[in-house]
């Protein structure tokens, strides 16, 4: 079983711990677990791991935007907290046609909500976890490990 | 060799950008609002060399009397930008093969 985990951009602060979180809980669920994000957010994922202990597989969002098909994976996470980042998951959503889980989150309510339309309007099947959050990962942590344990 | 927008992007200054860091569905509207012509088209289909990011249907818009085609163009720290720049015949006959109908 392969997962992909897409990042969006690095400036929230709780999307790097949680990066690493989701990626430890992927990894001992089975999975062969990818990180794809733009080369500043995988910089705060990989100087997060120095001794290598994660073993964090990390790749370059836009390269694997280019490179993907059908198929190649059987779980997409990604992490909405941007525009950008609801189009990127729900265009990753649309090619992979896979399983996939959006953690959607923003210390304000309102580009929360936006977000969750962006992509329930975009015909997805994702599962959205939708929160109010920013500095703090818990919230966050608290979603992902009650929606993840549907894909158990 | 084959068209490729981000290299296109870099290396030309032949194109013009109507809106920048903006919102996906703002770019979309200002697409429908400038083209002629307008096809939609499906997210991850591939327009001059490159996988189109958005919400479906995504607006790829044509200038005919210009030779110009508008598209969305986004990156994930900087949003969605409005990009027109030249575009061929050939190359507008390959995106109307991707359209999807789809409107709304």
């Amino acid at each position: 079983m392969k997962a992909l985990v897409l990042l969006g951009c690095p400036e929230t602060p709780s999307q790097t711990p949680m990066a690493v979180y989701v990626f430890d809980k992927l990894t001992k669920m089975g999975y062969d677990t990818t990180i794809a994000a733009n080369p500043a957010a995988s910089k705060l994922v990989k100087i997060s791991d120095p001794e290598g202990y994660y073993k964090l597989n990390l790749v370059d969002l836009e390269r694997t935007l280019g490179e993907i098909n059908e198929g190649d994976y059987d779980l997409l996470v990604g992490f909405v907290h941007k525009d950008a980042a609801a189009s990127f998951f729900v265009t990753f959503d649309q090619i992979l046609n896979t399983k996939s889980l959006a953690l959607v989150f923003s210390r304000d309510m309102d580009e929360v909500e936006e977000f969750v339309n962006m992509i329930e309007e975009s015909g997805s099947n994702a599962k959205i976890q939708a929160v109010r959050a920013f500095h703090n990962p818990s919230p966050i942590k608290v979603k992902f490990d009650k929606a993840i344990k549907e894909f158990e | 060799m084959s068209f490729c927008l981000d290299t296109y992007l870099q290396q030309s200054d032949n194109y013009e950008i109507h809106a920048s860091k903006a919102g996906f569905k703002d770019c979309a509207m200002i697409i429908r609002y400038k083209a002629d012509d307008l096809v939609y088209i499906k997210p991850g289909d591939e327009v001059l060399g490159v996988r189109v990011i958005g919400i479906p249907p995504i607006p790829i818009g044509f200038d005919h009397k210009k030779g110009t085609v508008f598209l969305p163009y986004t990156k994930p720290c900087h949003g969605t930008s409005v990009v027109e720049l030249p575009i061929n015949d050939e190359e507008i006959e390959k995106i109307r093969k991707l359209d999807t109908g789809n409107k709304k």
